[in-house]
């Protein structure tokens, strides 16, 4: 067994070999994990919305031990990662670190949020530091306004 | 054999257990080989045991194999299974009688993987490789096996 803890290394074994192939693969294999986060996430954003999506993250938060803030207002939710236990973890490795690790986060995220009508703006910062800003609004006027302060915006497959 | 303090295990992760990654790591497994074959799975498998586990490797190669016997408690108590070790000189035997990574993927997505367990085969042959040991993974049952550390012959 791969323990759970270690996850995340090999996820960056997977996107080191993927990244070879080319970014069409990398991004198939986003929206593979991303159908498999459908089922513990659709459901839950498409009933209750921005409550639902602070909810999902509120329990990874303790699950998977971040150091994150989760600001919910009437038209928005922010996720401020502080200290990122996935990036922390590759880099803490033994094994060498894909460059791009962060990219996936967007990868399975934003087709989730496509489907469910909200706008994703994904700010990673800085690749090489396991912190960043995510911000989720239903309107997609604003999420267009918010992505002019992100240093490092993130992309996904399909970004509507 | 060295005695290994569990402190020194490379990595000693600590607070809660997201067991969700294994549902992951299912997906991913089914993936990887509808797409590119099983070779290719496990030769992502062999990076893992050669890369990510090069301290428990170098420790093999040294004749530590208690270093192994440390992670492998480690993590099996952080996950809550049902498993029983003996350790002697020159052999530890892991028997896991419940594999919680296996039951939780199975209540998750019904259908687990037929190669799931292949992430403990193939990373554990990875590690062994190129030392004086050699691990075989026998698998008992779904979500039981037997872990095997021995000298070659």
């Amino acid at each position: 067994m791969i323990p759970s803890d270690h996850f995340t290394r090999f996820y960056n074994e997977v996107f080191k070999f993927l990244e070879k192939q080319g970014d069409e693969d990398l991004k198939e294999y986003w929206l593979e994990i991303s159908k498999n986060q459908e089922k513990h996430t659709l459901e839950l954003f498409k009933e209750k919305g921005l409550k639902g999506m602070y909810e999902y993250w509120d329990h990874i938060r303790i699950e998977e031990n971040c150091d994150l803030d989760l600001k919910l207002e009437s038209d928005n939710l922010e996720l401020k990662m502080n200290v990122c236990p996935s990036l922390s973890k590759v880099l803490d490795n033994d094994a060498e670190p894909m460059k791009r690790y962060c990219d996936h986060c967007a990868g399975w995220i934003g087709p989730i949020m496509d489907k469910v009508g909200y706008h994703l703006v994904y700010d990673v910062i800085d690749r090489n530091k396991p912190q960043c800003v995510v911000k989720i609004f239903k309107d997609k006027e604003k999420a267009i306004e918010e992505e002019k302060n992100a240093s490092l915006l993130m992309d996904w497959p399909g970004k509507k | 054999m060295n005695k290994i303090n569990p402190n020194s295990l490379r990595y000693k992760d600590q607070g809660n257990v997201h067991m969700d990654f294994h549902g992951a790591t299912n997906t991913t497994i089914d993936f990887i080989i509808k797409k590119y074959g099983i070779e290719t799975m496990n030769d992502i498998f062999k990076k893992v045991g050669e890369g990510v586990y090069a301290d428990i490797k170098k420790n093999i190669n040294e004749g530590n194999i208690n270093m192994l016997a440390e992670h492998w408690k480690h993590f099996f108590d952080r996950e809550g299974a049902d498993y029983s070790i003996s350790v002697k000189e020159d052999e530890i035997v892991l028997t896991v009688k419940r594999c919680t990574a296996y039951e939780h993927v199975r209540k998750l997505v019904g259908n687990v993987s037929p190669h799931f367990c292949d992430q403990t085969i193939k990373t554990n042959e990875a590690i062994a490789e190129g030392t004086p040991y050699k691990i075989t993974t026998e698998i008992l049952d779904e979500g039981s096996c037997k872990q095997i550390i021995r000298k070659r012959i």
